[in-house]
């Protein structure tokens, strides 16, 4: 079966332009968790249906955030965008969905927060943070939990902020990865910015992407750059499972000066 | 004017001018600001619709602050539900996105234009802060002229987030103003009946004076410690209220002069 990734270059093509000798240039992300915390997913859209393992949804507790298993799908459509944008690079990855937006009060800080502990309790792999926060009051509780998925192994990857201000996670760049959109449309030729505060760039420019009720979407936004490093992090991770968080960045700033000197 | 004896009702509607006209002298040109913020912005994102939608209620339901374009008054009459749609989620999730492609399939956007008789192609949709709060969403809808339409741009992305922004601060503001004239209108209290013809010429006499201009003055300035935030009110209602105090303890004199 031919893949399509985002920019609708098939998966042969993009093994032929990639000629590292690394194994993962020819992975599929298979046995790979990835956390996507964010609006939900939609699991019926036959571009993410069975990479879908598990959704969870926040739900408010006597002032606590608790997940419970999720069915509503996803309303806004963002979600299931991130999803299918690491699908298409990482066919074979087994993804859970952590709702943290959506009505009902969702889209509070707070579940945010907790979804990202849900995520790093559960030690999935690689977590997907399309998201993040300008709120000074979560600047301490999201640098310690980033402190604990650094500890757990998990590689946490933020969407920087659009706008001319600094956002959370996405500026703690000691501990995750942050990416910021680029017009590239390959995929795998993303970019390394040593000495910038967001040190990754990424296609996210009129990116073709799943969106709910079976369609697709063509979207502009860090959004949608974060889940391509995402679905490359899942590649590296298949053939070298045992990289720590600090290895994979060193492996990402690797491969965007192979990219950039080709 | 009002007679002596009703003096209640006179110190009501003294509360309450002073409230409204407050409200008003800040409330007056800021809708209209924001409506001409947004028509520079769009001519400038080269943008044939744009829109400013902030949250209703509790509930995270957005609705139309104030829209140009064609089908602008028919907006102002329509909800987006709580994390609905493209609004919903950057409301929602704080982080700006644009789509090319909207479609025409059970979206929020379908439904929205089936009430304005509009087709929306695509949208820019940015947050707008204050405060580190995501207090609405500033969109953008269609090019100008006909389609097909070229995609928004990353660069008008940036210049869009600029002007969100600058129209963050008005709404603010705004909704700021519109509180104190709200909180005027409970303070004349519901279902009272008010000659309103000699209130208003007794009104006029009174906003010439200076003592309600220093009035004015006063309540504009503690607004805008309030906006400062949580600590600067804090410290203001302390202030007042310790002013308060010494000021009760005197009787006829005062250790201040001018």
């Amino acid at each position: 079966m031919t893949n399509i990734l985002a920019d609708g270059i098939t998966r042969e093509r993009r093994e032929a332009q990639f000629r590292l000798d690394d194994a993962w240039a020819s992975a599929t992300g298979r046995g790979v968790s990835v956390a996507i915390i964010d609006s939900g997913v939609d699991t019926t859209h036959p571009d993410v249906a069975d990479r879908i393992k598990e959704s969870v949804e926040a739900r408010l507790e006597d002032k606590k955030v608790v997940f419970d298993p999720s069915d509503s799908g996803d309303s806004a459509g963002h979600g299931t965008a991130c999803a299918g944008i690491v699908a298409s690079i990482a066919p074979e990855v087994e993804m859970y969905s952590i709702k943290v937006l959506g009505p009902g009060g969702l889209g509070d800080g707070h579940a945010f927060l907790a979804g990202l502990e849900y995520a790093i309790k559960k030690r999935y792999r690689v977590i997907n943070l399309s998201l993040g926060t300008t709120k000074p009051q979560f600047f301490a509780p999201l640098h310690d939990l980033l402190d604990r998925a650094y500890q757990a192994g998990c590689v946490v990857v933020a969407a920087a902020n659009n706008l001319p201000q600094p956002s959370f996670p996405s500026v703690f760049s000691s501990s995750l990865i942050s990416v910021i959109k680029s017009d590239e449309t390959d995929p795998l030729k993303f970019g390394f910015r040593y000495g910038e505060v967001i040190e990754l760039t990424a296609p996210g420019v009129n990116v073709r992407t799943a969106w709910p009720n079976n369609s697709h979407r063509n979207l502009t936004g860090n959004s949608f750059a974060c889940p391509h490093i995402v679905a490359v992090i899942a590649l590296i991770l298949e053939k070298h499972p045992d990289l720590t968080p600090f290895q994979v960045k060193s492996a990402l700033y690797s491969i965007a000066r192979h990219n950039r000197e080709r | 004017m009002p007679e002596p004896e009703n003096t209640d009702l006179i110190e009501k509607l003294r509360r309450f001018v002073e409230t409204v006209d407050v409200a008003n002298a800040l409330t007056e040109p800021l809708s209209q600001t924001i409506e001409n913020l947004l028509r520079v912005s769009a001519a400038e994102i080269n943008s044939e619709e744009a829109s400013v939608l902030i949250r209703e209620d509790d509930d995270g339901d957005l609705r139309f602050l104030s829209a140009i374009g064609k089908v602008a008054e028919k907006l102002l009459d329509v909800t987006v539900p709580a994390g609905k749609g493209i609004a919903g989620f950057v409301m929602s999730s704080g982080q700006p996105l644009a789509v090319s492609d909207v479609g025409e399939e059970q979206s929020f956007y379908a439904e929205v234009d089936k009430k304005t008789g509009y087709s929306t192609q695509m949208i820019l949709a940015t947050p707008l802060r204050y405060g580190g709060e995501v207090i609405g969403v500033l969109e953008y809808i269609n090019r100008r002229g006909e389609p097909p339409f070229e995609p928004f741009t990353p660069d008008e992305m940036d210049r869009a987030a600029v002007f969100a922004e600058a129209i963050a601060s008005l709404v603010n503001a705004y909704e700021s103003a519109k509180i104190y004239r709200e909180l005027g209108q409970k303070i004349l209290g519901d279902g009272e009946e008010v000659d309103l013809a000699s209130v208003r010429k007794w009104l006029d006499g009174l906003r010439t004076s200076a003592e309600h201009r220093e009035m004015i003055d006063l309540a504009v300035l503690v607004r805008e410690i309030a906006s400062r935030g949580e600590a600067e009110r804090r410290v203001c209602r302390e202030v007042l209220e310790s002013f308060l105090r010494f000021s009760n303890t005197k009787d006829d004199t005062s250790f201040l002069s001018y």
